[in-house]
């Protein structure tokens, strides 16, 4: 019965990659792609219906992504191979951990969920620990406190020089920073100059982060638009201009339809 | 009832934290490969069910909203579209994204509908990015101008008109912009980072140790 379900499925796979990769399915992608960047763009005017339907879809979409994930990375190579092998047994307890989490829904027995919410803590705070103690704490210290020359070459170079100069300003930065966080003590006469100085070397890096997220976010909408301009053109049958021009006119109408309606309601 | 409710999973909490931290420190193949792999792989079995209780949640809240038809609950029925829209797929294809050179009708979903909706969400950010910036940036103390002139030089630093612009201003000078952006992330922005980083690391160490030691408990909700 699963074997015969098992080919049913093969099969309709082996003709659906077929489909997908004829020029109906990537002219259907392409309208597809094409409407719902549209309807994603479209709240840049006003929030409306088009963008309603795109934000849901994409939320249920993410979560069909992730259940997808979850059910072929996790649930069948994890719990059901390993049970099914009889090769290990152990992965029930994780497994009734996790279904454990589910009780949360029961109001009357959701204390049960504290046992799978209790073995993620656990691992969480006992792994951060070390990893953080290694990897922000004492790693961070130890490459700010560097000897500002190398032993065995010349100190008067240039190279040299501004390497020591950076490698001191790197240090000097850091020393203000912490002073910025540093509550016990009150922010006043020397403390304060030093904390302030602090601010502009975080104020430095927060623009520089910034920076680097705006241009990730730009890149993005490059993408976008590049596609956008790939749908328009005649193998997708014009889908973006097609739809970008449904779109307007829809506007325009409504925009026609609520002004008669005020007027109406005055 | 006390011992199930309560002190057993702090007891949990206290073994298993203690055991993690301490794998950590004993160089043994048994503490470091072993112990440790067996936990991560007990961890992302649990985190896949947690993601279970967050999926569950999100339709409970859609189901009622169209049950109970309350403004705007069309809407709802096109989070169930979407999630089937990518699960049929994903058992039709068994999560293959590829066959070969050739696109799964997962990896056709994913193309058309997920990665597109994904990608359009986080670009149209960048509009609201720049309306931000340009609230944020009115220069009212030096403070905020070294913000400004860190994001300017970073923004003009990464795009070739940013480039053509430099040259032809402040080309005289000798000095690129890709340098002044490189020398901004390895060395100030680096002492900022490391700062911040020494701050988050100290928090979180005792906010794991207050975990293990059943200070905090906060996440067992209540009784």
């Amino acid at each position: 019965m699963l074997e015969s379900l098992f080919a049913f499925v093969n099969k309709i796979d082996v003709a659906s990659s077929v489909w997908v990769s004829s020029s109906m399915g990537m002219m259907l992608g392409g309208w597809l792609a094409a409407g719902l960047t549209i309807f994603m763009f479209s709240f840049l005017y006003k929030d409306n219906p088009f963008f309603k339907i795109a934000e849901h879809l994409y939320l249920g979409a993410g979560m069909g992504w992730l259940f997808q994930v979850s059910f072929f990375s996790v649930w069948m190579p994890k719990i059901w191979e390993p049970i099914k092998s009889g090769e290990d047994y152990l992965v029930l307890i994780p497994a009734l951990l996790g279904l454990s989490l589910i009780a949360q829904f029961v109001p009357k027995i959701s204390w049960v969920s504290r046992y799978g919410f209790t073995f993620v803590m656990g691992y969480g705070a006992g792994l951060s620990i070390p990893a953080e103690l290694s990897t922000n704490f004492l790693a961070q210290i130890s490459g700010t406190i560097v000897p500002l020359f190398s032993l065995g070459e010349p100190c008067l170079t240039g190279a040299a020089l501004w390497g020591a100069f950076n490698s001191f300003l790197i240090f000097f930065g850091l020393i203000c920073v912490l002073f910025y966080f540093f509550f016990s003590l009150e922010h006043k006469g020397a403390v304060k100059k030093v904390s302030n100085i602090g601010i502009y070397f975080l104020m430095l890096y927060f623009g520089a982060v910034f920076g680097n997220t705006v241009m990730g976010r730009f890149s993005l909408l490059y993408g976008r638009f590049d596609d956008l301009y790939k749908y328009s053109g005649s193998n997708y049958s014009y889908a973006s201009i097609i739809i970008f021009f449904a779109l307007v006119t829809f506007f325009v109408g409504s925009h026609f339809v609520d002004k008669k309606k005020k007027l109406k309601a005055k | 009832m006390k011992l199930i409710k309560r002190t057993i999973p702090l007891a949990m909490v206290f073994i298993i934290g203690i055991t993690m931290f301490l794998s950590y420190y004993i160089p043994h193949e048994a503490s470091q490969t072993h112990y440790v792999e067996r936990m991560n792989e007990w961890y992302n079995i649990i985190v896949a069910f947690a993601f279970l209780l967050g999926l569950l949640s999100l339709f409970f809240t859609h189901y009622g909203k169209i049950k109970k038809k309350v403004d705007g609950w069309g809407y709802s029925i096109f989070v169930f579209i979407g999630f089937l829209a990518m699960v049929i797929p994903a058992f039709v294809s068994g999560g293959d994204l590829m066959i070969g050179a050739n696109l799964t009708v997962l990896g056709w979903a994913y193309k058309s509908i997920f990665n597109t909706l994904q990608a359009t969400m986080f670009s149209v950010l960048a509009f609201y990015i720049v309306s931000t910036a340009f609230r944020s940036f009115r220069i009212k103390s030096p403070q905020a101008f070294i913000l400004f002139v860190a994001a300017a030089l970073l923004i003009l630093g990464k795009v070739p008109v940013g480039d053509l612009i430099w040259t032809t201003l402040l080309g005289w000078t000798g000095i690129e912009i890709s340098g002044i952006v490189e020398w901004i992330m390895s060395v100030p922005a680096v002492a900022a980072r490391r700062g911040i980083l020494i701050g988050v690391s100290i928090g979180a160490i005792i906010i794991s140790m207050k975990i293990i030691f059943g200070i905090e408990r906060q996440y067992m909700g209540r009784d």
